[in-house]
């Protein structure tokens, strides 16, 4: 049954990494890259886990309002999108990451590198089909 | 104008012997510097390039112990001469197509202020080792993509962007890149082919998950960049590998 209040990465397009706790996302459909600020990184880690936005609300460390405004501007994005799950446990660190976030719930998306990130070779590895003798039918 | 051509190189007893010819056939028509580092191989990689330097002296090897291409291209910059006045690099599996650099070379003397040519590179499945020419069979697609090789950097620009940051294991070169673009350099971008990379089973850069996790942290560190100084240059319209979109890679 769909939980009200629990997401999941919108498709296999969106991806992620997080360096020094810091998230950077990337859309490889429109070649986009989203940044975060400190508590915009540990609520999209959170979310995208499978942590119910009901169960960060209830962590006081971040007003539910703003909560509510992040979340739709995830799903805007299309870097979020409703799931079925049962919802996760937000881990202890996440936890203190939140608690110790200075800066208001914003994600900004750029796409002043998408000729980068649309079609790099580097990614193209999922089947072992040649190179580069197998040009695909559009 | 001194270019020096810095190569990092481990373990490439089989290619590296090419790539030094591609450079030396050029040495008429631009007054090269290349230096060798040799990171830490352990198959006869010194014994290829020594055999090449004792022929051509502006061949300089240097040896290090095993730390990885970031290092080894550090490594690099640190060797450049005092009369070096434009740096390029070349990998060891890859080749410099004859005339790349008296191509763009004689744009620096035309523009004393240019501090960057940008050039493009065919991506190439089958090299002839004799020829240094794509094999007659061979498939190719020229772009201009990420590549170190695409450029010719002026002295100048190197000195102020400094080292390759050694946080990263790979797309070093990437990272490298973007500072160069952020930084509001002027540069060109001639059609020249600067680079013929070769396609083979032991590209670093085909490995999974470690170039797409390095790939990840070069764009955060732009974005780093860009919110402590938002003065810095967007990188738009310079890379162009649309055309790789029709193709699957291995």
């Amino acid at each position: 049954m769909r939980q009200p209040d629990v997401y999941a990465v919108a498709s296999k397009d969106i991806v992620f990494e997080s360096f020094d706790g810091e998230a950077v996302v990337l859309d490889l459909s429109t070649g986009k890259y989203f940044g975060f600020s400190d508590s915009g990184s540990g609520v999209w880690q959170a979310l995208s886990s499978g942590v119910s936005a009901g169960a960060l609300a209830e962590t006081g460390a971040i007003a539910s309002a703003e909560l509510t405004n992040f979340i739709a501007r995830l799903l805007d994005f299309g870097l979020l999108a409703p799931a079925d799950t049962a919802p996760n446990p937000l881990p202890v660190d996440l936890l203190s990451q939140l608690a110790a976030a200075r800066e208001p719930l914003v994600v900004e998306a750029h796409d002043d590198l998408a000729d980068l990130i649309v079609v790099d070779p580097i990614h193209e590895v999922e089947e072992p089909l040649g190179w580069p003798a197998v040009k695909l039918a559009n | 104008m001194r270019l020096s051509v810095i190569m990092p190189v481990h373990n490439r007893e089989a290619f590296v012997g090419a790539a030094l010819r591609s450079l030396l056939r050029q040495s008429t028509t631009a007054d090269l510097d290349i230096i060798v580092i040799d990171d830490g191989s352990t198959d006869s990689t010194a014994a290829v390039v020594r055999s090449l330097a004792s022929e051509a002296p502006c061949i300089r090897l240097f040896q290090q112990p095993n730390g990885g291409v970031t290092k080894a291209r550090n490594a690099g910059l640190r060797q450049l001469l005092p009369q070096t006045r434009l740096v390029s690099f070349l990998d060891s599996d890859d080749i410099s197509p004859a005339g790349r650099f008296e191509a763009d070379l004689v744009r620096f003397e035309k523009d004393p202020s240019l501090e960057l040519t940008y050039s493009r590179m065919t991506l190439v499945d089958r090299l002839d080792d004799e020829t240094l020419e794509p094999a007659a069979d061979s498939h190719s697609i020229t772009v201009r993509g990420i590549h170190l090789s695409a450029g010719i950097f002026a002295r100048t620009l190197v000195d102020r962007i400094g080292a390759f940051d050694e946080d990263f294991k790979q797309a070093e070169d990437t990272d490298y890149l973007l500072r160069v673009f952020e930084s509001g350099t002027r540069y060109i971008m001639p059609d020249t082919v600067a680079l013929y990379y070769r396609r083979h089973p032991g590209n670093m850069t085909k490995e999974a998950d470690v170039p797409f996790r390095e790939f990840m942290r070069a764009i955060h560190k732009s974005m780093k960049r860009h919110k402590a100084d938002p003065s810095l240059r967007r990188v738009e319209g310079i890379f162009d590998f649309k055309d790789l979109a029709q193709w699957r890679f291995l």
